[in-house]
Formats: structure tokens, sequence, C-alpha cells
């Protein structure tokens, strides 16, 4: 049983439930990402995603009513995505309007809007159907179509994985990849978009180079309820054929984390949407082992949290950097100021995913009666794991609250707590694959390994992971120099 | 309060006619609930208990015009607004209220005193009924008119009746008979008194009947069944009186009788409690939106404590589980203080975060700990009685909690205002610079404004653990923590206001639910209506934007007039830390 979890996690099957989960962060994502960059982040992403699921339930659902069966099956979809569009972009004009025109809190007006969502939507749908849990059966929608890749990619050997990822993948999903696209034209390569970011730099000194800063702020909102819009469509036609009192289920907050983690750029935001996708769909894989189906489901807001923390603690770092930057001048050495900085997010991610065990451990000790029939002694699981993600956080906290100790005297000590770390996360990792390969066919022959060389390989393979990371990061130029900065004469 | 110097005279006449207007609402609620009789009064028991709450809600009443002055006038005008908005919307939801007369099962029977001559292909003959359903919604093709041709011979009386169903369907029915040539030869919409009498099937008046008509001529007939065309005065008048049903039920149901008053009074003490929280927040200009977590961990907490040493005296059990709902609450609100204060880490999104956890880690505790074995879903025993709230009006839910909630009210007044941590907090409220350099220690207060306030909100979880529910259950709080915000955001973050907002709000949701079960009108009206206030309370400019509209706008550059510390301010540079 344990196997089978472990196998669904490294299949193309589960690389294609990634894509698909992701999409309905990814789009209001870029949505939050757009608003934010402008300098009006938009909090109602939420209640916009759900009016246009809702919009788009109820349009392609009656549009067989409208023109008839055949007519009506066809233009459906496009009818619900286009009206839920619309819908959305609507909401985020009331934000717009609230907050710019009538200089309502964008942050309150925001929140009012994720109340409006959620309530409009529900009474409605009360309303056209006597419920208030779902349409599923009185206000059936069309499900976006799903886009099939040509046959013969899957007869070539390495395509073929990629096929299984993306052929059968919603019209939704692949418009979400495009958008990153778009986005990143929009904001980097239009006049529109190079607006846009002054105004989220700097609203005064937009308004003084000529740039109308309210109409580039309406537009910025209009087109973060586009995405949103977008977002909730799919949530509601892409994979269900049904609205879900609240089916965002914090979609649109968790979208307003991932530009922090993207680093403010759609590249980024997709990266950190996949991240997401991928807790969310490993929380739906857990959930067929035995243990309690929160923990789990936990994790995605357990990750934005933790991100929260990453980005702010990188933030401010960043700004440390500059200050010294410009105050050291010809003597600032970039490569090593680089390098700390990129071992520091391998010391943050280290610890931060030791708090993941910490909450399993804290899980075990509130309920241990969830966890018997995967583990035997769930008091002493608990322990153990709980005094190892202690002893992985203990080992990185002291390069976390100070960044300056992973160069100069203590850089070997900061390199041993990075690897030592990595030995284990990559370790116990490589230990689970095994477990799960182990009997399969690889080739013409059957994997078979006793447990000890799975131990052996799995955690030699971990430790020879942990020091190339470590000196890929930014070790080698710590080695080089004996963790110190260069000296320039 | 501002004081006029030469005023003082009009202070006293504004003190006295708010002190009016509460004794007004207290007389007009009390008398509501009891019908104005008092031998009904002094038959309920625990009335004096009743009479206490009335005047305490009177003085929120008093409170609430003397803090806010001219305020409470924008409030008020802000609340019947949106009001109003949900008004049109329950019209707009009962715009088929007519509908009913066009709808439903009907049944047309077909009586002579001759005999029929046997023609094939009929669809009725003498003694035979025929049944079909007006306008079903749920139909793919509804039916609008139906006819059936029966056979008859020249000189039979037939007597035609159209009626519904069942007692409860509405339709409005109407009959024509017509010749083979399409003449009409006879038509009913409407019943008589005397008819009705006569045949049993007829139930009401809308029914039609064409009673002992003689067949001109031997041949083929038919009888046309439909209901009757809605004039557009029905239309309107459906809908405006379904929605007063709904709206009297929404605006005046929570004072029907004392069971539905405690409703909204048991409502009101965690609505309030909760108002305070998020007020606490809200004043240093935090958007933590964790209350909703906070008091979970309340509900827990004291669930467990009032679970485990239900044996123990009263008196110990219930402080003890107050007091650690609050420190569950203050801890849970410090973690998102303290990554906001040292780490720049975006409040709003860490509480929504947190909350979700602390709903799932609920969830689960309550699920594999506390459930009994033999459960048959989700939720703990009834706690031991010692472990619960006394009630001090029988039969209610309303429990000593009211007494809690006075201390809360008292509480969060004195911490905003009268110690120096409130003081703090107003400061960086007002603004958070401006208080840095005058040396406020801001990283520490937003930290512990963030604490306190998860403090005050698992209070009022301990609340709806050993108040309402008595056991934990699954989704016990259904968001009550977000309601919250309207309830602050009215009382402008004035504990002493937060009473009255409390009650008003919670007003509107008792009212909602008795709107939902009296008149079906969704209970989300409400909600609605409370996105409404929200956007209209926090519209600073609405006033001047009416005003200007009618201004011709200068030829200016139009600068962005937000306060320059909203935007994308997500993360407000925390600048030389000693962190990195």
């Amino acid at each position: 049983m344990f196997e089978n979890v472990i196998e669904g996690i490294f299949s193309a099957a589960f690389l294609a439930a990634i894509l698909r989960v992701t999409t309905p962060i990814l789009l209001p994502s870029l949505g939050a990402l757009i608003s934010d960059r402008t300098g009006v982040i938009n909090i109602g992403l939420e209640g916009i995603m759900l009016v246009s699921a809702f919009t788009g339930v109820v349009f392609s659902a009656y549009a067989r009513d409208w023109f008839g069966a055949d007519t009506g099956t066809t233009i459906g979809p496009w009818l619900g995505l286009v009206m839920g569009v619309l819908l959305g972009v609507l909401m985020a004009l009331l934000l717009a309007f609230f907050h710019l025109r009538l200089k309502a809190d964008l942050i309150l007006s925001g929140i009012a809007l994720n109340f409006l969502g959620s309530a409009v939507t529900v009474a409605i749908m009360y309303e056209l159907t006597g419920d208030r849990g779902n349409t599923q059966g009185s206000l059936d929608s069309m499900k976006m179509p799903f886009i099939q890749l040509p046959d013969f990619l899957a007869d070539i050997p390495i395509v073929s994985f990629f096929f299984k990822i993306f052929d059968n993948q919603s019209v939704m999903t692949w418009i979400a990849f495009i958008a990153v696209g778009l986005v990143w034209y929009v904001m980097y390569r239009t006049p529109t978009g190079r607006h846009m970011l002054a105004v989220g730099e700097n609203p005064e000194a937009a308004a003084s180079v000529g740039i109308r800063v309210q109409r580039v702020r309406y537009l910025a909102l209009a087109i973060s309820g586009v995405l949103a819009g977008l977002g909730g469509v799919h949530m509601s036609m892409g994979y269900l054929a049904f609205y879900q009192r609240d089916m965002t289920a914090g979609r649109g907050f968790i979208a307003l984390a991932t530009p922090y983690l993207g680093g403010g750029n759609p590249i980024g935001t997709a990266l950190a949407s996949l991240i997401f996708g991928f807790f969310d769909a490993i929380s739906t894989r857990i959930g067929s082992l035995e243990i309690p189906s929160q923990l789990p489901q936990m994790v995605p807001y357990l990750a934005t949290v933790m991100a929260l923390v990453i980005y702010a603690l990188q933030s401010q770092l960043g700004s440390r950097v500059r200050t010294l930057r410009a105050a050291e001048g010809e003597q600032f050495d970039v490569h090593y100021w680089s390098a700390i900085r990129r071992l520091s997010v391998l010391h943050m991610f280290m610890a931060m995913t030791a708090v993941l065990g910490i909450i399993v451990a804290v899980s075990m000790f509130s309920a241990p009666q969830g966890f018997t029939k995967v583990i035997d002694d769930v008091t002493a699981s608990g322990i153990m794991i709980a005094i190892l993600s202690l002893v992985l956080i203990g080992i990185n906290l002291p390069f976390i609250l100070h960044v300056e100790r992973i160069g100069q005297w203590q850089w070997w000590a900061s390199a041993g707590a990075a690897i030592a770390s990595l030995w284990v996360y990559v370790g116990l990792f490589m230990m689970l694959f095994l477990v799960a390969a182990n009997g399969q066919q690889v080739g013409s022959s059957t994997l078979d390994l006793s447990d000890a060389t799975i131990a052996l390989i799995g955690m030699g393979a971990g430790l020879v992971a942990g020091i190339l990371i470590w000196l890929q990061l930014g070790g080698q130029y710590l080695l080089r120099n004996g963790g110190h900065a260069a000296v320039t004469a | 309060m501002r004081l006029n110097p030469q005023g003082f005279s009009r202070k006293i006449v504004f003190l006295v006619f708010s002190v009016l207007i509460g004794a007004a609402v207290t007389y007009a609620i009390t008398y509501r609930i009891f019908d104005g009789s008092v031998d009904l009064m002094k038959d309920t028991p625990d009335y004096q208990s009743v009479l206490l709450i009335n005047t305490l809600i009177g003085a929120s009443v008093t409170l609430f015009v003397i803090e806010l002055r001219w305020d409470a006038l924008r409030v008020t005008l802000t609340v019947i607004v949106a009001l109003l908005i949900g008004y049109l919307m329950t019209a707009a939801f009962n715009l088929d209220a007519a509908n009913r007369f066009i709808q439903g099962e009907f049944r047309v029977t077909l009586e002579s005193d001759g005999t029929a001559p046997d023609v094939e292909g009929m669809d009725v003959e003498y003694g035979a009924a025929r049944a079909g359903d007006f306008n079903n919604p749920d139909h793919k093709e509804p039916l609008k008119k139906a006819a059936y041709r029966f056979a008859g011979t020249e000189g039979d009386a037939v007597t035609i009746l159209a009626f519904p169903t069942r007692q409860n369907i509405e339709v409005d029915l109407q009959l024509a008979l017509v010749d083979e040539s399409g003449k009409t030869l006879a038509k009913s919409d409407s019943v008589s008194a005397e008819q009705l009498e006569a045949h049993r099937d007829l139930n009401s008046q809308k029914d039609a009947a064409i009673e002992a008509f003689v067949l001109p001529a031997d041949g083929v007939y038919t009888i046309q069944v439909q209901p009757e065309e809605l004039t557009l005065n029905q239309k309107i008048g459906e809908t405006l009186s379904k929605t007063k049903v709904a709206y009297n039920a929404f605006l005046l149901g929570p004072l029907d009788r004392v069971l539905r008053w405690s409703f909204w009074i048991q409502d009101a003490i965690t609505l309030i409690i909760l108002g305070l929280s998020i007020a606490l927040v809200f004043r240093a200009e935090q958007f933590s939106l964790g209350a909703e977590g906070q008091l979970y961990f309340g509900v827990l907490v004291s669930g467990i404590v009032a679970l485990k040493f239900g044996d123990a005296p009263k008196e110990l059990v219930v402080p003890v589980a107050l007091l650690s709902a609050a420190t569950a609450g203050f801890l849970w609100g410090l973690l998102p203080g303290a990554l906001k204060a040292y780490l720049g880490a975006n409040e709003l999104v860490s509480t929504l975060m947190l909350n979700t956890i602390a709903t799932r880690f609920y969830e689960m505790v309550l699920t594999f700990e506390l459930k009994p074995d033999d459960a048959g879903y989700v939720a703990s025993s009834w706690f031991p009685n010692k472990g619960t709230l006394t009630p001090i009006v029988e039969g209610t839910q309303i429990t000593l909690a009211i007494y809690l909630l006075i201390a809360v009210v008292l509480l969060t007044w004195l911490i905003m205002f009268r110690t120096p941590i409130g003081y703090e907090i107003r400061m960086i409220g007002a603004n958070i610079k401006f208080a840095d350099y005058g040396g406020v220690n801001t990283k520490r207060t937003i930290m512990l404004a963030m604490a306190i306030s998860g403090a005050v909100a698992g209070l009022a979880g301990a609340h709806l653990a050993m108040g309402i529910h008595r056991r934990l259950i699954l989704n016990i709080s259904m968001g009550l923590a977000f309601e919250g915000v309207v309830v602050a955001l009215l009382a402008r973050n004035n504990p002493l206001v937060a009473p009255f907002t409390g009650l008003l709000y919670s007003y509107l949701r008792t009212g909602a639910r008795f709107m939902e079960s009296d008149a079906n009108v969704s209970f989300e009206v409400v909600r609605i209506i409370q996105s409404i206030i929200i956007l209209l309370i926090t519209a600073e400019a609405l006033v001047t934007f009416f005003r200007r509209r009618r201004i011709r706008r200068r030829g200016t550059v139009e600068l962005d007039g937000a306060p320059p510390d909203i935007p994308a301010q997500a993360h407000p540079p925390v600048e030389g830390t000693a962190h990195v």
C-alpha cells in the first residue's frame, strides 16, 4: 500500500495531475502579480473566482435551452467562459471603482468582494436550484474541451513520457501556461506594462512624467479580474461540471502569496504555483494512506506561510545587501554575496521543511488514534520525528538569524549544516523512491534490492547530492576563498 | 468625546437624548417580545434576566450615540441603504412569486347523463378524467395549455370541471368548450360559491367549471384548459407581498417571542466578542483575519478542559477553560504577529492560511481523539454539566457569558485607552512611522496587538463551545469570525460601540435565518448586505463623490489620492533590521 503511494508520486500521471491542479492557482496568481506590481493588490481574487465559476456554470447550462441542443453544446462552454470572465472583470472594476474613485480601503473592499462573491453565488444558486451546497444534478455545466495531442508522439521513446503528461489536458491548462508568456510580454515588452511597473514603484514619479496613474490602476485590476475569472471558470468547468459553494477553497488567497515566492515576475510566479500544485496533488495522493486526511490538507497552507517567511527574509537580506553594495562601492564582492544569498535560501528551505516534520509530530501527539493503522508505536515515532526536525531546524537556524555566519570564519559549520540537512532529505527521498522501484521491471531484468542496499544507495546518493547542491549554490566560492569575500586591491 | 466649553447645556441635552433613545429601544424590544402583555412577561421564567439584557441593549444604543455622534447617523444610514439594496435583491428573487398561479398539476373531469357515442381516438369520454401538469420548470418542454377531445351526442348535458389535484396547488385555471369548427361554445375562468358547494372536487374560486351545458349537435368537441394569463399588476403585487412577508420575517422575526430573541442574543455575544477582537488589530492598522483560527483553538482548548475536568467544581473549571482558551488564542495570534512584526510576512495571507491549518487541526483532533467510538457522526460527547456555562434565561442558551461579555468590553476598552500598550496600538494605527520615530517599539506592539486580539477571539470560541453548543462539532464556527469584521468596521473600531453594532448585525443574521425558514429567501442575502455595508462604510469619498459629480472637474492632473501606505505595501519596508 505504501509502495502504491510512492509509485503514484513518480509517474507521468502524477505530473499531469500537478499541471491540472496548478491551473486554478496559476491563473489568479498572475492576476495577483499584475495588480501587486501596479501597487493595487487585489484581495478580492477569491470572490471574483467564485462569481466567475458560478456564472460559467449558469451560462453553459442554459446555453442548450437558449440555442438548442446542437448549437448549445458547441458554444455552451465558450459562452460560459466569456460570461464568467466578463463578470470577473466587472467585479474587479467594482473594486477599482470603490478604491480608486470612492477612496475605500483597498484591503477592506477586497475582503468585502470576497464576502460578496461567496454570498451572491450561493443566494442565486439557492434561487435557481433550491440547493445551497452545489448545483450537481440540477444545473450541470459543460466542460471546457480537452486538448488531444497527435497520437504518433506516444510512440517516440522519451517524448512519450511528456506525451502522457500533456495529453488530454483541459484547454484552460494550456491557456494558463500561455498566459504566463503573455503576462511576461505585457509586463516587460509593452508601454502599458512598463507604465504599470512604474506606477507600482512610485505613483507620484509616474504621474510626474505624464502616466495616468488612475487609468493604469483600473487596467491592472481589470486584467487581474480577467485572469482570476479564467481560474474560476476552470474550477467549475475544467474537470468538474458543477458549481459548489466556496469551491475555490482559499486558492484566491494562495494566489496572493505566489508572486512573493516567485520573486515578483511571471516565470517565478508560475514556478511557485507549480510548487503549490505539487503540494495540492500530493495531499490527495497521500489521502490513500490511512493517516488523518486533514494532515496532508494542511500542507499547502503551511507551505504558503513558509513561502511568505522565506520571501520576507530574502527581501530583508536583499535590501541589506544593496545598502552594503552602495557603502562598499568597488570593494563589494558580487559573487560572494550572491553565493551567500543562495545558501541562505537553502538554509531557510531546510529549516522550513523541518517545520512540516514538527507539524506531523504535533499531529501524532494530539491525535494518536489517527495513525495507529500505519505506525505501530505512534508516540515513539512522533518523538523521533520531532527530535529529527528540531535538530534540522536547530542546525540551520543560526545561519538564518545571522546570514553573515554562512561566510566568514564559520563557513564550514554552515556547510556542514546545509549538507547534513540535504543528506537527510535527499537520502530519505531516495530510499522511498527505491522502495517504490523495487520489484519493478527495469529494461529486461527485474529490480531486486535488499534493504541494506537500499539504505546504502539512498544515504550515499543523499550525501553526494547534498555536497553537489551545496557546491553548486555557492559552496565552491566559499571553499576557494576560505569563506571570505575576495579582497580587491 | 470632544467637549465644547460653552456647550455644557447642549451636552446635557445630547446625553439625555441618547439615554432616551436607549430607553425607547429597550421598551420597544421588551414590548414586542412579550406582546405588550405584563402577564405574559410574568409567566416567562427568568424574565428579570430578559429585562436586564434588554436594558443592556438600550445601554449599548446610548453608548453608540454618545461615542459616534454624527458618525452614528452615517452608520445608521449605511445600514439602511444596505437593507434597501437587500430589499431590492429579495424582490428580484421573488419576481417569480406569481408563477404559482400558472404552475401545478390539474385534473379535468367530464360528466354527463347521456351515453357517449363510440368513436375511436378520443382523449376523454363521459365519466372519465384527464390530468396534467402546467409549466413544470423541471420538464424539458413545460405544458402550457391542454386540449382534450371527446365525442358527444346532441342534447347531452355535460359538466366539465377543472381543478388542481392538491389543496396546496394554486394554479388559476380557465376552461373553454370548442366545437369542430373552432367556435367557442362555453367558457369559464372561475366558479361561484354555489358551484363550490355542489362539486366536492372544486376547492377554490380559481378553478373553472362549465356546468350542465347542452351540446347543440352530434360530433367531436374539444375541452381547452390553460392557466389564466398573469397580469402585470398581479406579478408586481405578488412579488411585493412576498417580499414584504420575507422582510417582515427579516426585520421583526427575532422579536417574535423569547426563544427567537434568545437566538439573537446568543449570536450577538459571540459576534461582539469577535468584533472586539477584530477592532483591536484593525486599530493598529493590521489587517489580520486570524480570528477564525484563534476561535477554533479557543473552542478546542476550552472543550478539552470541559470534557476532561468535568468532575472538578464548576467554579474552577469555567475560569480554567476560559483562561486556557484565551491563552491558546493568544499564542495562535502571536505567531502571525511575530511573523509580521519581525519578518514582515503579510499578515492577511498568513492569518488566512493559519485559519485553515487551525480548522484542519481541530477537525483532526475531534475526529480521532474526542469523538466517542460509538458516535455515528463527528462530534464529541456532551460536556459534563459542570463544564458548561449556566443559563440565566431558562430554556435558552443565554448564559453567564453575558457577564463575560461585559468584562471583555470593559477590558478591551481599558487596554485600548488606558494602558501604554493600547496607546501604542492606536499610535501605530494612526501613523506607524511617527510612532517609530516617537520611540514606540512598533514590532513588539504589532505582535502584541495581534496576540491580544487572538486571546479575545479565543474567548469567543470558549463561549461558542461552553455556552452555545455544549459539545464540539464540526464546522462549529461557519465563518463567524469574518462577520466580526463588519461589527468592528461599523463600530469604527471602538470597543464601546462594538456591543451595539454586534447586536445590530447579529439581529440581521438572526432575522435572515427566520426569513429563510418563514419565507424561503436565502440566508445569504444578509451576507450580501454585509459586503455592501463594508464597501459603503469604508468608502471615504462617498459623500464627496456625489457632491463632486455636480461640480465641473478641474483640469489638473489627477494624482492618486489613496493613502500612500496602502499600495503594494503588503510588506511595509522594515529597514535596517538586525536580523539579516
